[in-house]
């Protein structure tokens, strides 16, 4: 691949983007070739060194916030039409509603996802409390004799679970947040391949 | 490091390159590798919002039969790069501060 197959490569891959944007970067592309190469390397060692545009494509999506990419895939490439316009008014308590209700449905998904978490601190908690309380249970009546040794091993077991859990949650933390990452980077990088959406 | 101090560290560290002379893109790339690696997209998107804030200024310039543009840093960049040293020292204190709470 050479310079110029790599800059048109980059700007059709860069469709999602702001027309604007996309050439600037464009631009910005070409001046640190140009200048790789007069620094003395060669064209395939700066192409190189940039990591191919599959890469410079990856970073240029997660640097770009998703409501750029979404404004920019919905924003109509002409002027509407009067009967477009009173279509899109009239049809408002239609569209409106559904539109509100997908964006509820996208965060309930993405909120089950926490409720997990969620459910593990509950737990852990719960097993925290037990513990704690099984062994107040156990000393309060040893000293007249009537302590109830199953308690003691109840609480020790729940102590055990209890820390189990606490690795266990954190565990599940750090996963959601990057499964989290994942899936905004996913999103981003389907909106942008797809480009704008064809009127 | 942290995204958000990250991104404030950075804007700053581009700022730097920009202090006692304009510079170019590829320029900054390169005074700025021997203590971060920065991507070139990373660059871009930071001296855009840097443009953005009216810290930096730029213009294209010819040089040698292609095009090279040039970033200038504004007054309010330089107030920035100040204030920056600033927060730096409380930054500073604070640390000293942690490190010497843990040695006890």
């Amino acid at each position: 691949m050479n310079k110029i197959e790599f800059l048109n490569q980059l700007r059709e891959r860069l469709q999602g983007l702001p027309q604007e944007e996309a050439n600037d970067r464009v631009v910005f592309y070409r001046e640190i070739i140009d200048e790789m190469i007069a620094d003395g390397k060669t064209e395939d060692e700066a192409l190189a060194e940039l990591g191919g545009v599959d890469k410079v494509v990856e970073d240029i999506t997660s640097e770009t916030s998703l409501t750029k990419l979404v404004v920019e895939k919905f924003r109509p490439r002409r002027e509407l039409r009067i009967f477009e316009i009173v279509l899109l008014v009239l049809g408002f308590p239609l569209w409106f509603p559904l539109l509100i209700l997908a964006g509820i449905l996208v965060l309930i998904s993405y909120l089950l996802i926490w409720m997990l978490v969620i459910i593990c601190y509950v737990i852990e908690f719960s097993l925290a409390v037990a513990s704690f309380g099984g062994l107040i249970g156990f000393f309060a009546y040893l000293f007249d004799g009537t302590a109830n040794w199953i308690v003691l091993g109840e609480a020790i077991l729940a102590a055990g679970l209890a820390i189990f859990f606490f690795f266990a949650c954190k565990a599940a933390t750090t996963m959601t947040l990057r499964l989290s990452k994942t899936i905004l980077i996913k999103i981003k990088t389907a909106i942008m391949r797809k480009g704008r959406v064809q009127k | 490091m942290d995204a958000q101090l990250r991104r404030g560290v950075l804007d700053v560290l581009v700022l730097s390159t920009l202090q006692s002379e304009d510079s170019y893109g590829y320029k900054i790339i390169k005074d700025v590798k021997p203590v971060l690696d920065l991507s070139e997209s990373t660059l871009y998107t930071i001296l855009k919002r840097l443009i953005e804030e009216g810290m930096v200024e730029s213009r294209s310039t010819e040089f040698e039969g292609r095009l090279r543009k040039y970033y200038h840093i504004t007054s309010k960049g330089m107030k920035r790069l100040m204030n920056f040293n600033e927060e730096w020292k409380e930054l500073m204190a604070i640390y000293s501060f942690i490190n010497k709470e843990g040695r006890r």
